[in-house]
């Protein structure tokens, strides 16, 4: 056994679709490692692959940190265990009636999903409790054994278990659960009101089905994995990124599995909240522009937008805090084309990675991002350090018969073109994140990381009149690195509606209370030590007669809530532009938010050097840059080779093996101490 | 359908500016950005539950009042109807427009829906010209009238529906003209959530204002007044090439409202001509029965929408704004009719009425034309309202539990119809969640499940339809109002499929108190410890029952779709339960074909039984509600098993030409 202090290396993987990605970073050297191998059919092969192909010696390993798509996978793919749902007498089909509404309003042959749970597979009791929880009808005791029996003679391995208004009263689920307990001790059991006690049926049983039926599975994965680290010789703690930005440990995960819904998209952008506080930027908007899409992310006053509405499928939400993120169809891979009325048009269609972009010369025939980005002299003729070769003859070809003759444009001019409506769309789609909530992008900085982003970065930055960009070092991999940036985080809630007026701020402290003794206990069993506890409160309100709230934090303890409600009317004119002081505000919701910070991870720190100089360039190419008329003589940088403290001003393309930053002419380039790339745009049109 | 030309982007415009396609693509996608930022912006702040379940639209419209985009969630009624309201602003106010004015309209005579959906438009100015105007249409939840929600099927004209706003100016100058606000709001029952939605509205064309002023100084007013007519141009010129890919020819059907109620029992007719010649396609719909005595009647907006709707269906990915009609005209027949009432008839109920018939009229042709994207008649649109007093509370403050389901859509090529799912006035208006309205109001909701066998028959069955019903608890001086429709004239299957079962609500059903009240009923007076239910249907089958897969009737079963009972008499197939806790059934295939040739040669002669005999052994409990409007083609008054001679003898020529007529021969 190495002893602690021997243990400086942490690690983070995150698990997409395409590929698992491994950041390693050993803290005493500050040496950042970073490996990428395929994702495989049993995701856990291609996360020691990964952590092999980095060279890891799991016996010297502090900290394993993990985002992963298992959990979304099993819901896209439906490949769910035998799950069945145990609801009131008269309400079987809230969860396959939802809201009612559909996904496209106007395609009546686009159909939503199935529910997670098919008809034949619910189950009604005889109960009822009223909206202030009082018992109507009583619990059915014997049709719920009625119901156990036949469910075990079926043979489920998971159950939700869903009363209508039991987010007020918990009994008859409890009952419920008791009794299946006791017939099924081994199946995974999930009660409404213990995995959201929200109010809004659907809404409440949607997130339950969801918990039950990922449950088994995915609790088997996260043990799965332990036992296979433990056997590598990881005896640290294995942590797994929630959709929430935080991290659960495996005992939490078998509880709340649902909370995994969104790891994997949730990894890039708190790899984004760390990347901006690291470089003092308050507020930030990530993008994480991969091949075929880009997730976009906000950061505001340094915390990361959450949203409670958020589903996997159309139709079935999952009401956990989920950071917010914009997943749009475009990326390095996304198709140009034109449509029937002769719009220039990009994306959502991909050329994927077969065919991928014309470059690639593996038969893809249709213009690509990518392409255009080759035609400019943008990209050079290798990626990933020659792993692969990218030729300008069939990405120009491409170019010139599907996009410039159409249109009667030079093959340059159609390829910046469809660069621009590229970039005209992720404009558009970061308005919607940003100036949609009421804020302004020009107090942003944004941080583009993934393959592609770095090559967009300034464009895009230029569009929005954003300031400053920032590549951080290893652009390629950075979203794993977000696994290792958080806390331990549980968020706890309890419906509490009453007018501000009317309500008693001892009572609401009383109720904060038991949350934070629940939220407590939680980091307790998962051995987080006291001073290493924050608790976080918030209270969800609205202008009475309003439909959605807004979460506005309360101190502890709490007094009185003039300050808090002066809070409220400020963020409601914030994000909606007015305020009615007039109006009565409601109390919704009370919320806490149960913090274990985890161990810090320390980035590898460069001292700035005043005398730093530009070395010289790898080569120089012709590049196109947009507004230009002829192509400029531009100097191709090796990134490794650009000193911490370096400033110049660009043009010129900075290279790596993971990506590809493009320097317009004109743009202050700063190599930072954390040897990130920041592009000051100047020129702001 | 591929596109048979790719013809090059010319930036045509009024005033001779040429868009290059890059700036073009842009400011296209700008625009819907603008306007779901609008959207986005109301459902955050709107206080009616109406607006916040989706019952609203945002549109920009150019200066002349032209829709340039309008937002992609929108609901399906309020399309075709925005640029006619602006254009009653820019016609009211001419000269008299000024910057920071905002504006107000309801009135449904001058191209509105009806009373309860009020536009909010802003005039937006550039270098002090008129650009553009943002439009914030919203559904609130009470606009006075008769009865609470505004909602009385027995009105007749338009004084007893509720308030109507012909355009107003409720912002002069960017000041808020609290007045006028007042003198609407004060008029209605919940002053106080119209005086916030109005202030949500008025904000969330301010916030269309800035984005526009952004494009304005980024690309100057002449480029981005130019794109408002190239993006509509672009839309023509797409629905263009689309229709003159479809063969030229003039396609006609009617579908039925129940009954005109000041007049003799009898379905009402709207009758649609639909004509396509080159790349036009043009709509009739003069041929339509005169105005009935009930709010069912639609004006002439909801009747262009109506049609244009039904073509959008089967064009659904272009987007809509004027340069669609430009290409898809609607003549709409003289006023005076059940599709153009004109004022003062009444048209509040124009969505479950007239509204739906010319909709799903049009899909019943378009499905003869695309039969690739056939598509059934779906459940109609239906509203119950409890309205009265809460006794819960000492104040006995007012209640409105008003309440919309979700119901089966029509069984479709290739794929049965979708269960559950909201109306196709609007597939965007959420049910409301129960255990919110059980905080709100004294009605306690005891089922909301989907009703087994009530997708219509067919090789590709109907969706199902739901039941929802409730107690009421602690109600004072309460009364409920439905406005439906399709009691009578039941939503129906095409070629070959069967239809699904008629709407109604039932009081106290199974009891000695029971009362049937109908599809459309107002202030019926209720009280504490009634019970009651009603069904939405299901959608309409495609193709003959008869051929349905057993393996498919077999799934159906065992998911409680459909009943053993009617798995063989509506499809013929015989399912035997093995253990049903396992869900284990089996299909007799022996005994399925055998039942199969049996109906093939029965079915024909059942619709030819005596109507009055049916109805005597519907009395005696030999046949059920469905034997009658799928076996015997009997229509009849639900409540009191009273035979409607001359209903009957219209549903059953419909069910002859849509159903009997296109089954396959024994």
């Amino acid at each position: 056994m190495n002893s602690e202090r021997d243990r400086r290396t942490v690690v983070a993987v995150d698990v997409g679709g395409t590929f698992t990605d491994v950041c390693v970073l050993d803290q005493d050297s500050g040496e950042l490692q970073v490996a990428k191998v395929p994702s495989t059919a049993n995701p856990i092969d291609g996360v020691l692959a990964g952590v092999g192909h980095a060279g890891v010696d799991l016996e010297r390993v502090a900290l394993f940190c993990h985002g992963t798509t298992v959990a979304t996978n099993a819901l896209i793919t439906r490949r769910l265990p035998k799950a069945a749902m145990v609801t009131t007498k008269g309400f079987r089909d809230v969860i396959e009636i939802r809201r009612g509404t559909r996904d496209d309003l106007w395609d009546a042959y686009k159909d939503n999903a199935e529910p997670y749970v098919r008809r034949r597979d619910r189950f009604e009791v005889g109960e009822r409790i009223d909206c202030e929880g009082n018992v109507v009808e009583p619990f059915d005791e014997a049709g719920a054994r009625d119901v156990a029996r036949i469910l075990a003679r079926r043979g489920v391995e998971a159950i939700a278990v869903c009363f209508i208004n039991a987010y007020a009263n918990p009994e008859h689920e409890e009952r419920m659960a008791e009794i299946l307990r006791e017939v099924l001790p081994d199946v995974a059991i999930s009660t409404s009101s213990g995995v959201l006690p929200e109010l809004f049926e659907h809404e409440r049983f949607s997130t339950t089905v969801a918990n039950a039926v990922l449950s088994p599975l995915v609790s088997g994965y996260v043990n799965q994995l332990g036992e296979r680290l433990e056997e590598d010789g990881y005896d640290g703690d294995l942590l797994i990124l929630h959709s929430g930005g935080g991290v659960m440990t495996p005992e939490a995960v078998q509880k709340l599995s649902v909370r995994l819904a969104a790891s994997g998209i949730a990894a890039g952008a708190v790899a984004c909240q760390h990347t901006a506080s690291l470089c003092g930027y308050p507020n930030a908007i990530g993008l994480d522009m991969g091949g075929t899409s880009t997730d976009i992310s906000l950061v505001h006053d340094g915390q990361l937008r959450t949203t409670n509405e958020w589903f996997v499928e159309y139709g079935y939400p999952i009401c956990f805090p989920s950071i917010e993120v914009l997943t749009i169809g475009a990326g390095g891979g996304s198709l140009g084309t034109i449509d029937a009325a002769g719009s220039l048009r990009n994306g959502p269609q991909s050329a994927g990675s077969i065919p991928g972009p014309a470059a690639y010369g593996q038969g893809g025939v249709e213009p690509t991002n990518t392409d255009a980005n080759v035609v400019l002299g943008r990209l050079g003729s290798e990626l990933a350090g020659g792993e692969m070769t990218l030729d300008p003859v069939p990405a120009e070809e491409a170019i010139r018969t599907r996009i410039a003759e159409p249109l009667g444009l030079e093959v340059h001019e159609a390829a910046s073109a469809m660069l621009q409506v590229a970039n005209a769309n992720m404009a558009d789609a970061v308005r919607l994140i940003s100036l949609q909530r009421g804020y302004d992008p020009r107090e942003f900085a944004l941080v583009v990381f993934g393959g592609a982003g770095a090559l967009h970065g300034a464009a895009l930055a230029k569009e929005l009149s954003i300031p400053t960009v920032v590549v951080p070092p290893r652009p390629g991999a950075w979203s794993a690195l977000g696994c290792l940036m958080v806390d331990i985080r549980h968020d706890l809630s309890t419906m509490f509606l009453s007018a501000a007026g009317d309500a008693d701020p001892a009572e609401i402290e009383r109720a904060f209370l038991e949350l934070e003794a629940e939220g407590r206990a939680m980091l307790e069993t998962e051995n987080v030590p006291p001073e290493k506890i924050r608790l976080e409160r918030s209270i969800a309100m609205r202008y009475l007669g309003q439909w959605r709230s807004m979460d506005v934090p309360v101190p502890a303890p709490l007094t009185d809530l003039d300050a808090s409600l002066e809070q409220f009317h400020r963020e409601h004119e914030r994000e909606f532009s007015y305020r009615r002081d007039d109006a009565p505000v409601e109390l919704y919701r009370l919320q806490l938010t149960a913090i274990g910070e985890t161990q810090r991870v320390a980035l590898p720190r460069e001292e700035e050097r005043p005398d730093a100089a530009l070395p010289d360039p790898l080569l120089e190419r012709d590049v196109w840059f947009d507004g230009d008329e002829q192509p400029r003589r531009t100097p191709v940088f090796h990134r490794d080779s650009l000193p911490a403290g370096l400033q110049f001003v660009g043009p010129a393309v900075i290279d790596q093996l993971d990506s590809t930053t493009l320097v317009p002419p004109g743009v202050l380039v700063e190599i930072d101490e954390w040897r990130n790339i920041r592009m000051h745009i100047t020129e702001v049109s | 359908m591929a596109p048979v030309t790719t013809p090059r982007h010319d930036g045509p415009s009024a005033d001779g500016a040429t868009l290059d396609p890059v700036t073009f693509e842009v400011l296209k996608n700008s625009f819907v950005t603008l306007v779901d930022e609008m959207a986005e912006q109301i459902l955050r702040t709107c206080h009616s539950f109406v607006i916040y379940a989706r019952d609203f639209s945002c549109a920009l419209c150019d200066a002349e009042g032209n829709t340039i985009m309008q937002g992609s969630q929108d609901i399906a009624v309020h399309v075709g109807t925005l640029h006619l309201k602006a254009k009653a602003v820019l016609e009211d106010f001419a000269g008299d427009i000024n910057e920071g004015d905002v504006f107000a309209v309801n009135d449904p005579y001058r191209g509105g829906t009806h009373f309860s959906d009020v536009s909010v438009i802003r005039p937006i100015f550039a270098d002090g010209e008129l650009v553009a105007m943002a439009q914030a249409n919203g559904h609130w939840a009470d606009m006075g009238g008769s009865v609470p929600g505004s909602f009385d099927v027995s009105a007749t004209d338009h004084f007893g529906e509720g308030v109507r706003i012909p355009p107003i100016r409720i912002v002069d100058r960017g000041v808020v003209r609290h007045d006028v606000i007042g003198l609407v709001a004060h008029n209605t029952r919940a002053p106080g959530d119209i005086i916030g939605d109005c202030h949500a509205q008025i904000e969330a064309t301010r916030v269309a204002e800035q984005e526009v002023f952004r494009l304005v100084d980024k690309y100057g007013s002449r480029t981005v007044t130019t794109a408002f007519g190239a993006v509509q141009d672009y839309v023509e010129r797409l629905t263009r090439a689309r229709i003159a890919a479809l063969p030229d020819g003039v396609w006609e059907t009617e579908d039925h409202l129940d009954l005109d109620p000041g007049k003799e029992e009898g379905l009402v007719a709207v009758r649609l001509k639909m004509t396509i010649e080159g790349d036009e396609i043009s709509y009739d719909l003069s041929g339509s029965d005169p105005a009935i005595s009930s709010f069912l009647n639609s004006g002439s907006g909801v009747a262009f929408s109506g049609a244009i709707a039904s073509a959008k269906t089967f064009l659904p990915d272009i987007p809509l704004n004027s340069g669609f009609y430009r290409a898809v005209k609607v003549d709409v027949g003289p006023e005076g009719t059940v599709v153009n009432a004109g004022w003062p008839n009444a048209v509040t109920g124009c969505v479950s009425g007239a509204y739906e018939k010319i909709m799903s009229a049009g899909f019943e042709l378009w499905s003869q034309l695309m039969p690739e994207r056939a598509l059934a008649c779906c459940f109609n649109l239906e509203y119950l309202l409890v309205g009265g007093r809460d006794a819960r509370r000492d104040d006995r403050p007012f209640f409105m539990w008003y309440d919309w389901m979700a119901g089966g859509w029509g069984g479709r090529h290739g794929k049965d119809g979708q269960n559950a799912t909201s109306p196709v006035f609007g597939v965007g208006l959420a049910v409301q969640p129960l255990e919110g309205q059980e905080r709100l109001t004294p009605v306690l909701t005891s089922v909301h499940e989907i009703i087994p066998d009530s997708g219509g028959p067919g090789r590709h069955r109907g969706g199902c339809g739901v039941r929802k019903g409730g107690t009421l608890t602690d109600v004072e001086h309460s009364v409920m109002s439905y406005c439906c429709d399709r009691g009578r004239a039941v939503t129906w299957g095409i070629g070959g499929g069967m239809p699904s079962l008629p709407h109604g609500v039932w009081l106290n059903r199974g009891t000695d108190r029971e009362r049937y009240l109908g599809a459309n009923f107002s202030g019926v007076a209720v009280e504490r410890g009634d019970r009651f239910e009603r069904p939405s249907a299901g959608g309409g089958g495609l193709g003959d029952p008869l051929l349905r897969d057993p393996a498919e009737v077999l799934e159906d079963v065992i998911d409680g779709y459909v009943t053993l009972r009617r798995a063989e008499r509506d499809y013929g197939v015989v399912v035997r339960e093995i253990d049903a806790e396992l869900s284990q059934y089996e299909v007799d295939a022996q005994a399925t074909e055998r039942v199969r040739a049996e109906q093939r040669i029965e079915r024909v002669d059942w619709l030819d039984e005596d109507p009055e005999e049916v109805a005597t052994r519907f009395r005696n409990g030999e046949l059920d509600v469905m034997d009658l409007v799928r076996r015997h083609g009997v229509i009849l008054d639900w409540g009191s098993g009273e035979l409607l001679p001359r209903t009957t003898e219209q549903y059953r020529s419909l069910l002859r030409r849509r159903s009997a007529a296109q089954w396959t021969a024994p």
